[in-house]
């Protein structure tokens, strides 16, 4: 049971980044961005070319990853959302360029790469140490206190720096901030760059887990989705709890049924959050569209 | 000259599927993004009915397109009041729920080791497995969906639909009952992909739940809004050139490994392109606004 | 007769009182003008009225029927035409077409009707084509039928929007500020085919945020002011009244 519990909050830490940095961007722009999902697989297979295949040091490493990973996701927003604001583009279109970018980076990336597993391992694995009755490992240990410190630096960034304020004021009402000087396409940046650093540190932390693969993306993009409307869409700490809570029930339920059902677990908990309360668990409940 | 033909059918199942997508997405503007898991029903239901109980593929073509617009109207009825970007993840949901089933139900699908031996088509005790045969059969299907969407689209109904599509609010205050109509083109959109999954399953004559990913709801989708949104023409324009064009990859001698990939993203280059130049597609006429 | 009848509303947004304890008459085959500077919830009263919104308190009654809790589309149905203040109209769709929409048909509209094109669907189109130019004579629009509705100016929407709630046949036409942003000119069309409307035996009751020009036409003025009535009467009585003079000062004058 406690090993449920330490595989749900590995999975839930994952999530939850992934989320958190949808959640920004979902603030700023008010659609769903999926390509989110390719920038986390980038993140590792950057990831795995400076360190596996350039021989760099593994932090320095993460770093040049995590920053190209936030460069990739402005580009993405520059070059195709960018160009879709200047009209008056409803929701759809978004969506259907978000996924049109989501196949041709995750296909570059298994032209790039191959579609065979890589990894970011080494050597052999590491025993793990015995906690509680269960196991866990010096990776998964470095997994939770990595997210556990991204986490607390998106929360000092939301909360306390000038940036976050603004992300929250263009979030509300861009025209009115632009009144007061913000300028959103700046903001919207700076959203892009955040979220996707996220995505490509979770893509990165996953691998030293498990296998890097091109198709790595589409699954947790959409598990992240789930956790931000669990959690309450656009909402940044009920894209934690959402991103926690998800990895948890997952685990839980593939504890009595097979494991090839988390997704269909993990979609039933959308299905159900859906019809029953859309605006998630801290989400504020809104009206219907303005008549 | 065989595979060809072999093209041409699988064109023509495309084409069925995106003439049902179109009903959905392109007139009535609702955002569908798991098309396949309904062509997932009608293909595993046909292929079972076949495979376990003898039963007439002509039959389980029916029978399986009828249970793809029952799962049809089960999932839209309480997705109904979904807002857009809301609609089109909980059709996702569906997608990887179907392909899910389709790929751990083990005891029922057998799971990713698919159902190999699907029987073909019998017309006269004369079992159609040849593909020139299976062509007319497609191209009669095909025919017999597009009149159908023709009819359907080009009516009263179908005047509705369209309003729905330009504006659900204006059609409520116009004593339209939006949700009953939004029920009704899920159901039927859902009835032909049930069709064109028979077509294939009794084909290929093995299906596995690789044939029916998101990815190929996607695929379907792009070519609905690369042929034109609500252009029937567009349609069949569409798929064809979906699946014709890339075949040309072949030609240039790559190998699987790179033209796999490399198609792919030529159709998400195109659906990006598509999006911020010409959303309505090569033959839409309805232009987003 | 009283053709609609509002009690008690009371509705709420994120804390804020849009419509409070409101309560009012519209009687059959009269012209009744809700006004009230903006804000004061005049658009939330219509949304309740023709079901978009669900009040937290309150009834609404037409024509004897309590309609409070059914959806927008069968209170059209059952006899309440709106226009929009942004003008909802379909607008990649024909002139025509838009009009058609309002039309109802008898099996027509249905979709074995047109699965199998049968012969009362086209005979039920013709007839509605027909209905729908004699709306578009009405309202002076008729040579304006295969006009994407998009193309038309800001004064032929308007007109459209009325020739297509006129389609509805209803039974009171809930007209949100049909004559904003209109030439004189097409103000006085607008409030003539009104007229035109009450003597056909019509019931209208309509927004409009400048009590000034509703004092010709409207046979019943109820004014709001902060999602609360605070005057109900003839424009005379309107134009003596204290609480509207306080409202209005500053923000439009009599």
């Amino acid at each position: 049971m406690h090993q449920i519990i330490i595989n749900g909050i590995i999975s839930g830490c994952i999530y939850s980044l992934i989320a958190i940095g949808f959640a920004i961007i979902y603030r700023t722009v008010k659609f769903f961005h999926f390509a989110h999902g390719v920038v986390y697989a980038a993140g590792a297979y950057l990831a795995y070319t400076f360190f596996i295949l350039l021989n760099i040091s593994p932090l320095i490493s993460f770093f040049l990853s995590v920053i190209i990973a936030g460069l990739l996701g402005i580009a993405i927003n520059r070059f195709v959302y960018f160009s879709l604001r200047k009209h008056n583009t409803p929701n759809l279109v978004y969506l259907l360029a978000s996924f049109g970018v989501f196949i041709f980076l995750q296909n570059l990336l298994q032209l790039i790469f191959g579609a065979q597993i890589l990894t970011l391992r080494t050597g052999p694995v590491k025993e793990g140490h015995h906690v509680l009755g269960a196991v866990i490992t010096d990776t998964q240990i470095l997994i939770i206190i990595s997210s556990l410190v991204l986490f607390f630096l998106c929360w000092l960034f939301i909360k306390k720096t000038k940036f976050g304020k603004a992300i929250r004021a263009v979030s509300d009402d861009s025209i009115g901030a632009r009144v007061v000087g913000i300028n959103p396409e700046k903001i919207i940046m700076i959203a892009f760059a955040i979220g996707s650093a996220l995505a490509g540190a979770a893509g990165i932390l996953i691998s030293l887990e498990t296998n890097i693969e091109p198709t790595m993306g589409l699954n947790v993009i959409l598990k992240g989705i789930i956790a931000s409307i669990v959690g309450g869409i656009g909402s940044i700490p009920g894209a934690l709890f959402g991103g926690i809570f998800l990895g948890l029930a997952e685990n839980l339920g593939i504890w009595k049924i097979q494991a090839g059902w988390k997704d269909t677990i993990a979609f039933a908990i959308l299905i159900i959050f859906l019809l029953i309360r859309p605006s998630g668990i801290m989400g504020v409940k809104t009206e219907k569209e303005k008549i | 000259m065989e595979y060809l033909i072999h093209i041409f059918i699988i064109a023509g199942i495309y084409i069925i599927l995106t003439l049902s997508l179109n009903l959905i997405v392109g007139y009535t503007g609702l955002a569908a993004l798991g098309h396949i898991a309904f062509a997932c029903v009608g293909a595993y239901t046909s292929s079972l009915l076949a495979l376990n109980f003898g039963i007439s593929p002509w039959i389980g073509l029916i029978i399986g397109a009828i249970l793809a617009s029952i799962l049809g109207a089960i999932v839209t009825y309480p997705s109904l009041r979904l807002k857009g970007d809301y609609l089109a993840l909980a059709t996702l949901g569906l997608g990887v729920i179907v392909y899910s089933i389709a790929k751990n139900w083990v005891g029922l699908t057998r799971g990713p080791m698919g159902l190999p031996g699907i029987p073909a088509f019998k017309l006269f005790g004369y079992e159609m497995n040849n593909v020139w045969a299976y062509l007319v059969l497609v191209l009669i299907f095909v025919f017999i969906t597009f009149i159908a969407i023709k009819n359907i689209t080009n009516s009263p109904f179908g005047r509705i639909l369209r309003g729905i599509r330009e504006d659900e609010i204006a059609s409520q205050a116009m004593g339209k009952n939006v949700n009953k109509y939004k029920l009704i083109v899920f159901v039927i959109g859902a009835f032909f992909a049930g069709i064109a999954g028979s077509l294939y399953a009794h084909y290929i004559s093995f299906i596995d739940p690789s044939s029916f990913t998101v990815m190929e709801s996607i695929t379907v989708l792009l070519m609905v809004v690369f042929g034109g949104m609500g252009s029937l023409a567009g349609s069949f324009v569409g798929a064809s050139a979906l699946i014709i064009l890339p075949e040309f990859l072949r030609f240039l001698g790559m190998p699987s490994s790179v033209a796999a990939p490399l198609r792919q993203m030529i159709y998400g280059l195109l659906l990006v392109i598509l999006m911020i130049w010409r959303p309505q597609g090569l033959m839409g006429k309805y232009k987003f606004k | 007769m009283t053709m609609l009848q509002a009690q008690s509303l009371y509705k709420e947004f994120d804390g804020i009182k849009a419509v409070d304890d409101l309560s009012f008459v519209v009687e059959d085959n009269s012209i009744v003008a809700l006004v009230g500077p903006n804000g004061s919830g005049k658009t939330t009263v219509f949304n309740i009225v023709s079901g978009f919104l669900k009040p937290e308190k309150g009834k609404m009654i037409l024509d004897a029927k309590d309609i409070t809790s059914l959806s927008p589309f069968k209170i059209a149905c059952l006899g309440i035409g709106r226009t929009f203040q942004d003008i909802r109209l379909f607008p990649q769709i024909s002139v025509l077409d838009n009009v058609m929409l309002g039309l109802k048909f008898e099996t027509g509209d249905r979709f074995q009707s047109a699965l199998f094109q049968t012969k009362r669907m086209k005979k039920e189109e013709n007839e509605s084509v027909k209905k729908a130019e004699e709306l578009l004579q009405f309202v002076g629009l008729l040579d304006k039928g295969d006009a994407l509705a998009e193309n038309l100016s800001h004064g032929q929407r308007k007109l459209l929007e009325l020739a297509r709630i006129l389609a509805l046949k209803p039974k009171i036409f809930l007209l949100d500020e049909p004559i904003a942003g209109l030439f004189p000119e097409t103000k006085r069309t607008m409030f003539g085919l009104i007229r035109k409307l009450k003597e056909s035996g019509k019931t209208i009751l309509f927004i409009e945020h400048d009590l000034h020009s509703v004092m010709d036409i409207a046979e019943k003025i109820i004014v709001l002011d902060h999602g609360k009535k605070i005057a109900e009467g003839t424009p005379e009585e309107i134009k003596k009244n204290k609480e509207v003079l306080k409202a209005y000062l500053g923000k439009e004058s009599l």
